[in-house]
């Protein structure tokens, strides 16, 4: 052991308190230890007050991201004028209490338990040779150099001895190196909140089990909590044990969903040699606060994917192969080719898509390009097809385009109305924090025809669960309305003072056509049912709202919004802590990408193109003269090329091919266009239409920031320099000097900040150094003395008065029928992320290796489907071959899919029809039959449908 | 299989979402939102159809784009 004892202690440069801060104290409490006095706020713990004072007391099963267990017996202390020895973590410090952490009573104690410990701990765990284990430090740390019982050899000499699971692709449990301190146990139920992990057995044979079964077949969702907690290597990535420790971190943020976790990226090796060892998620994170999910905390793989592209590529046709070719060449084709097209056939035959998966900058800089350089306002984004209507709706209810509430917010929430989202899959780093304050006690009603997980799962329970039938949102949320406002369960204050339109709205509201019995029909939903839930979130105390694409991706998802909108003001669940109306974003940055004017309608900030004073803005500072009238939104880009009026178009990391509805439409539309370039990680489905190839960056390499759902702009850090050349910011740019607008330069992504920041006023205050210095800001960040704003519309709208729309329920025309007699609705997984490009090609894969297709029993048994068998799965516009599991997790006549495959390429079968407003596509509402599949039909399915990369 | 004009699938649309509004309210609103959200292009194409009489399009929708092309 002494030979061991230079070697570097577990790698966490964050400082672990021991028990979590204090946060809601009022007062503050002095107390002295070891001579060093500290105030801290009552109800801190010794061995926390200790740890700021700067006093490191020994543990093992205390650490600040889970309440205080009291079991390891290594924190004992003494304190004056108390009898006995105190454990640390559990004695919470009082008012002038004196501590000693060095007596000899207590050094002579920790030294016995940690004796102990050892005499069951192999000398050849392999943790401790590598500094993975946190026992090896605290052996040192106590002195226990000698075990006067002897230390078990090796692992098979330990007192019972267990075969390693390495089930779980990303990490491993060896019970010889653990210490059954229950930290994973209580990692999986106080922060994940699944409960997967027990202790077996008593004394001697206690043991840590995954519900008796190993990991992966366990209800385990890996998210790393465990691994994460453990302070031994019992519990350890299978990535340290390939690799060895990392040597240096950077400081970034997760690239997957829109909860927008920070990360430590831990790294071995300098520049283009550098290997991630692991993301560990950070506790200084906003957002996370230390936790983090399957998708961010291991499945980052993809980046060094051989599937990588890492050259620009060219051809003349779509039906040619790649051609290799240098950056100057293919961007001197791009410009030539969109010039060509503009000269042929008009300024606006062109245009862009920017990506929620890329950096504010780099998104800003591409709408620049489209409107600076290819003189239109051609350019629109991926949140055209998921969160348009919430920009829409809240812009027109609110004032702004986003979310009213920070995270943190949920802890004060008393009821949450969930709608339409599935967080525990989409969302599961916010899920964990929902969850965690359900056990509170808050009360919970699931607005969703699908039973989520979260109706039932280990001590949550929902209060209601409300399956409301696909394309009926409106009709229900005007029911709940209805029942407030009729029943006189509203906030008259808030509505006469905070709003306006109220009586327009509230006679709106109580006619009887909205009642919970004139729409049950509609709604699927029992009047009485409904009433109730309607009561609780009027009286219940603080209500929030939840959401996600089960409501804007409808025919009405912007009425939705606005209905939702309606329901928080008329009960004044807004301004304050606990409520608001929170939409859950989908991708990581579709909040920031829609912020920095990717709709054809907006310049960044969300302010109309129209406007001759913002147009000004930009028009002295670009050069440019600019467009006045809004562009094309995707969904008309298409009809426009399927029209011959537009030609070209440069898709930044998006995969409109797979993600967009209507497959055939968009491939003929396509196929129409004379130059596509697609900038992506991968030749994805829509490469295959392509003409130019750009390779883009990972996360990995990417400077910049991303905005999350709550506002939060936090920093991405370059974890190894690109692995492609350029940062996509100059891709842009060069396109943009290549097309013969030479202002298009920046020296670097803060450069392209400081410029956001100096003309959109929600920025003003946003600078990478500021961002470097506070950690993370959500906006707005009126100036450089803010902070920024975690919670909105706390005195009065951003549009001065609430209001309050008068949402009418117009059905979708998307009906069943005796052809198409069920209803596709679509949604996620855990492990597989938007069109899977990314988490495909990782180990995620074994959890979730193909798309398929929930069905209700009935349903099955009716056309003879059982689970496991190939369905066809056929609507109105296209069909498509996949696998049935049957579930009652749907309601007769509805059935569900993913989209993460492309080869099951779920949206051949989904239409057409879109949101009102916004063009959002109805993914939700797509008539279909389903019937048992032939092999002839499967294999040619399966060939046509052939993933694009395997053509690479 | 797309036999309907995008353009008045999407311009009806967007007229019944405002028909429980008075007729002259509610042609000011779809007038409006059109204005407000679509490419010149697609509101040349609605005006053309509306001025070839196509008799699909809802009559709050007509008489919208006759105050978007009276400006």
């Amino acid at each position: 052991m002494t030979a061991q004892m230079d070697l570097p202690s577990i790698w966490d440069p964050e400082v672990d308190f021991g028990t979590p801060a204090i946060r809601a104290a009022v007062d503050t409490v002095s107390v002295t230890i070891d001579g060093r006095s500290v105030d801290v706020p009552a109800g801190t713990s010794v061995l926390r007050a200790a740890t700021e004072a700067g006093v490191s007391i020994p543990k093992l099963c205390a650490t600040d991201s889970l309440k205080a267990f009291g079991s390891c017996r290594m924190c004992l202390v003494e304190v004056d004028g108390a009898r006995g020895v105190p454990a640390s973590c559990t004695t919470p410090c009082s008012d002038g209490m004196v501590v000693s952490t060095q007596s000899e009573t207590v050094r002579d104690l920790r030294k016995n338990v940690m004796e102990l410990y050892l005499s069951d701990h192999p000398e050849d765990c392999d943790g401790c040779a590598r500094g993975n284990c946190e026992i090896q430090a605290m052996a040192v740390q106590v002195g226990a150099a000698e075990v006067r019982y002897g230390r078990p050899e090796t692992r098979t000499d330990v007192a019972h001895v267990h075969a390693v699971d390495e089930s779980n692709p990303y990490f491993s449990f060896d019970s010889s190196s653990c210490i059954v301190c229950s930290r994973c146990v209580r990692a999986c139920a106080d922060i994940q909140g699944t409960f997967a992990l027990t202790v077996e057995g008593r004394g001697f044979d206690s043991k840590i089990s995954a519900g008796g079964t190993d990991f992966l077949a366990s209800e385990c969702v890996s998210c790393g909590a465990c691994v994460q907690a453990c302070p031994t290597s019992a519990l350890q990535e299978k990535s340290i044990v390939q690799l060895g420790m990392p040597t240096r971190s950077v400081e970034t943020t997760c690239a997957y969903c829109g909860v927008g976790c920070s990360f430590r990226a831990e790294v071995q090796g300098e520049g283009a040699e550098s290997k991630v060892v692991r993301m560990v998620p950070s506790k200084s994170g906003g957002a996370n606060e230390g936790h983090s999910c399957v998708k961010g905390r291991f499945a980052y793989g993809y980046a060094a994917h051989k599937d990588r592209q890492l050259s620009p590529m060219v051809r003349e046709s779509i039906d040619d192969e790649w051609r290799k070719v240098s950056w100057d060449e293919a961007i001197a084709k791009i410009a030539e080719g969109f010039k060509a097209i503009q000269a042929e056939h008009g300024v606006g035959a062109i245009g862009g898509i920017s990506s929620s998966r890329c950096t504010n900058e780099e998104v800003y800089v591409v709408q620049k390009l489209v409107r600076a350089a290819f003189g239109n306002n051609n350019i629109d984004t991926c949140a055209r097809v998921c969160h348009s209507p919430t920009g829409y709706g809240l812009k027109q209810t609110f004032g702004t385009s986003a979310g009213t509430q920070d995270f943190r917010s949920v802890e004060k929430a008393d009821v949450i109305l969930l709608i339409g989202a599935n967080p525990t899959d989409a969302h599961p780093v916010f899920a964990s924090r929902m969850k965690k304050r359900l056990r509170e006690g808050a009360r919970l009603i699931v607005a969703d025809p699908r039973r989520i997980d979260l109706v039932r799962s280990p001590h949550v329970e929902a209060e209601h669960h409300l399956p409301v039938l696909p394309g009926s949102n409106v009709a229900f949320v005007n029911a709940m309305a209805h029942v407030i406002v009729t029943e006189g369960l509203h906030d008259e204050e808030f509505v006469r003072e905070r709003c306006e339109d109220a009586d327009d709205y509230l006679a709106f509201i109580a006619d009887a056509s909205n009642s919970p019995e004139a729409t049950a029909e509609i709604t699927g939903i029992a009047p009485e049912e409904l009433r109730a839930a309607a009561r609780l979130y009027a009286t219940g105390g603080n209500g929030a709202i939840y959401y996600g694409l089960g409501v804007t991706e409808h025919s009405q998802g912007s009425t939705m919004v606005m209905g939702m909108a309606n329901l928080a003001m008329v009960t004044g669940n807004i301004g304050r802590e606990g409520v608001g109306v929170n939409p859950l974003r989908g991708q990581n940055n579709v909040q920031g990408s829609c912020d920095m004017g990717s709709f054809p309608h907006e310049f960044p900030g969300y302010r109309h193109v129209s406007l001759d004073d913002v147009r000004g803005i930009y028009e002295k500072l670009w050069g440019r003269t600019l467009d006045p009238e809004p562009g094309l939104r995707i969904p008309n880009m298409f009809d426009a090329a399927l029209a011959g009026t537009f030609r070209g178009l440069y898709i930044q990391g998006e995969d409109i091919a797979q993600s967009d509805p209507n497959t055939q439409h968009v491939e003929a539309a396509l196929r129409a266009m004379d130059l596509i370039v697609v900038q992506d990680l991968f030749l994805n489905e829509t490469a295959r239409f392509a003409h130019v190839f750009l390779p883009g960056t990972s996360f990995l390499e990417k400077d910049g920031t991303f905005t999350n759902a709550e506002r939060r702009i936090n920093r991405v850090r370059p974890v190894f320099p690109t692995k492609v050349g350029m940062d996509e910011w100059e891709i842009t740019c060069a396109i943009g000097r290549a097309m013969g607008y030479e202002d298009m330069r920046y020296d670097s992504a803060a450069e392209i900040m400081d410029e956001i920041a100096a003309t959109t006023h929600t920025f003003s205050g946003v600078s990478f150094a500021r961002l470097d210095e506070v950690g993370s800001m959500q906006w707005p960040v009126f100036d450089t003395t803010s902070t920024g704003t975690p919670i909105m519309h706390v005195d009065g709208f951003v549009r001065g008065k609430g209001l309050l729309v008068e949402t009418v329920f117009v059905p979708t025309t998307e009906r069943s029928t005796r052809k198409f007699p069920l209803i596709l609705t679509t949604g996620r997984i855990l492990s597989q992320y938007n069109v899977g490009a990314q988490t495909r090609r990782t180990e995620n894969n074994t959890w979730h290796p193909e798309d398929v297709l929930e069905i209700h029993p009935a349903d099955a048994e009716m056309r003879g489907i059982s689970t496991g068998d190939l369905v066809d799965l056929a609507s109105r516009v296209g069909s498509t071959t996949l696998r049935a599991q049957v579930s009652e997790r749907m309601p007769a006549g509805v059935v569900y899919t993913t989209f993460h495959h492309p080869v099951t390429g779920a949206n051949v079968v989904t239409t057409e029809n879109s949101d009102w407003a916004t063009n959002c596509p109805e993914y939700k509402v797509t008539a279909v039959q389903v019937g048992v599949a032939n092999a002839r039909g499967d294999e040619a399915v399966a060939q046509t449908r052939e993933p694009a990369e395997t053509h690479a | 299989m797309m036999t309907v004009p995008p353009e008045v699938r999407m311009g009806n649309q967007i007229a019944q979402q405002f028909a429980n509004l008075p007729p002259a309210e509610a042609a000011a609103a779809i007038a409006r939102h059109i204005e407000n959200f679509w490419e010149p292009r697609m509101r040349h194409t609605l005006e053309a159809l509306v001025a070839a009489g196509d008799d699909s399009l809802e009559p709050l929708l007509v008489d919208a784009v006759g105050r978007l092309v009276a400006g």
